[in-house]
């Protein structure tokens, strides 16, 4: 591999995530972007290039979204990864300023779901076989669910305890879309979507946009601007598409995507599970949490309930998982859910998630998965390590 | 079967009833290697020699939930579950019917293929494709 630019990202902005179906996503864009390049202290001229991640906002939305901040001319790639999207688009400004091709990169992710849903499973692909047959994604997450208590002993209460617990982390996330705290009884006596996921074990139909402006380490050093604001370093990026489970057998694990892409940012960065402080994962599915952070190497496989009945994944605990409430409770507006959680993880880097600072947080990790297709592990998986 | 040309029938490509329902996978002549439904070209010698043949009939309930909220469309509350046909190394996802859904399934039963209703056209009438059923 070529020797590659340190990058940075050096302005973070988002929108509070909910329903706002009278915002079109270039207005949510043009906020979250704005709120970004104003936070890096750049002039919003010197933004070579925009990448814009999203899944149902229709033609040219990156680009609908710079005109109305005064920014076009420049290139604008639309990315589109499932729920990856958001994720997928850093991924795309990460290696064209590491790769050399541009100093300074725009990455958001946009979504606004309501406008085209009040609630129920997200529309998938029709000409997605299993989809035409009835496949949502709380049904395939209820299916790894069912198996996963059967295998390793686990009950639903289990499952409860993550979404308590992040609701309890969303109550102080100001951004978060639920803030009311919860309790086991109330999540399982929610009605059933797909056996064994309750709704609160979902996470909600909703929208908001999240952008990060990325530099690389030669152009951040020459450049005038507001030294209060602490870059984060890049410290790995890597993007993976899920893997066939027919041709490799029946062993191919719903997580072998997120284990595989992990596995590749650990070695890029050169760090380790033990050496992450405050992580965000794509828990769009209480199970989720569960398998995803034994993927993620935070736990033995099927012990990954241990996190959650012992309380070290808890935003102050030994590993924070999802301190800003994740999926389930910050919320997932599909394209914009990556950049949210990567503009979490630069803000508890920073120190400045007032009222759930995750304790002398110096590295954290983000992960996200997008969608499923027959007979593969997922569509998109993208995870990176960041640093101060 | 006789109403076959009045039947609105989904993925008929991927299943036969003669003599009897089975999935039809991908088998290439040069790895073995099985896949549903089948590839253009085999994963794992990156062959285009893949024959269309039926799986067996009867697989392994991996695992399955009950649809209580769906797209629209379907009806609910529905079965969906993961099929093992092990000796293939396939996975399928599918629909599993059941007379009591709530206490007739379980993880690790043997099911197998039938051709049922899966869903509704936007006029309303039913829309055949393969599922599957416990083995009685």
């Amino acid at each position: 591999m070529a020797n590659l630019r340190e990058v940075y990202i050096i302005g973070v902005g988002q929108t509070p995530c909910g329903k706002f179906p009278n915002k079109a996503a270039h207005v949510l864009g043009r906020e979250a972007c704005w709120a970004a390049i104003k936070d890096s202290g750049i002039h919003a001229r010197d933004i070579e290039i925009g990448f814009c991640g999203h899944v149902y906002q229709g033609m040219g939305v990156g680009q609908r979204t710079l005109k109305d901040i005064g920014l076009v001319g420049q290139p604008v790639i639309n990315v589109e990864g499932a729920c990856g999207s958001g994720t997928l688009s850093l991924w795309e400004a990460w290696r064209t300023i590491a790769y050399g091709q541009q100093d300074i990169a725009l990455a958001w992710g946009v979504e606004n779901l309501s406008k085209i849903m009040s609630g129920g499973p997200l529309p998938l692909e029709e000409d997605d076989i299993e989809v035409a047959l009835g496949m949502s994604m709380p049904g395939l997450y209820a299916m790894r669910a069912k198996k996963y208590l059967d295998e390793y002993g686990v009950s639903e209460e289990t499952l409860a305890k993550v979404v308590v617990k992040s609701r309890k982390h969303a109550a102080k996330n100001p951004i978060a879309q639920f803030r009311k705290e919860t309790t086991i009884e109330a999540v399982l006596n929610d009605p059933l979507i797909a056996d064994p996921l309750t709704r609160s074990m979902c996470c909600p139909v909703g929208d908001a946009s999240a952008a990060v402006v990325l530099v690389d380490g030669e152009t951040l050093k020459r450049m005038k601007r507001d030294t209060t604001r602490l870059p984060i370093k890049i410290l790995s990026c890597v993007a993976q598409s899920g893997g066939y489970a027919s041709a490799t057998g029946l062993t191919c694990d719903p997580s072998e995507n997120v284990a595989r892409t992990s596995q590749m940012a650990y070695e890029q960065a050169g760090l380790g599970p033990k050496d992450m402080d405050t992580v965000e994962i794509h828990d769009a599915f209480a199970i989720a949490e569960l398998i995803v952070a034994e993927a993620l190497g935070f736990a033995k496989k099927g012990e990954g309930s241990r996190l959650i009945e012992e309380e070290t994944s808890n935003y102050d605990g030994e590993i924070a998982i999802n301190a800003s409430g994740g999926l389930l409770s910050r919320g997932h507006p599909v394209g914009a859910t990556g950049i949210l959680q990567t503009v979490e993880i630069v803000n508890q880097l920073r120190g400045e998630a007032t009222g759930y600072q995750v304790p002398n947080a110096k590295v954290g990790l983000i992960e996200t998965m997008g969608g499923a297709q027959p007979a593969m592990d997922g569509i998109t998986c993208v995870v990176s390590i960041l640093g101060k | 079967m006789s109403d076959n040309n009045e039947r609105r029938v989904l993925h008929a490509e991927f299943f036969t009833e003669d003599p009897e329902p089975r999935l039809i996978g991908g088998k290439s002549k040069s790895s073995g290697n099985w896949t549903f439904p089948p590839y253009l070209a085999d994963p794992v010698s990156f062959t285009d020699d893949v024959e269309h043949l039926p799986l067996p009939r009867n697989g392994i309930l991996h695992s399955f939930t009950i649809v209580r909220r769906s797209l629209p469309d379907f009806t609910v509350p529905f079965g969906l579950g993961l099929i093992d046909f092990p000796d293939q190394k396939v996975r399928v996802m599918a629909q599993v019917e059941a007379d009591d859904l709530e206490n007739d399934l379980s993880l690790g039963m043997e099911v197998e293929t039938i051709i049922g209703t899966v869903r509704k056209a936007k006029d309303g009438s039913d829309i055949y494709s393969y599922k599957f059923r416990p083995t009685k």
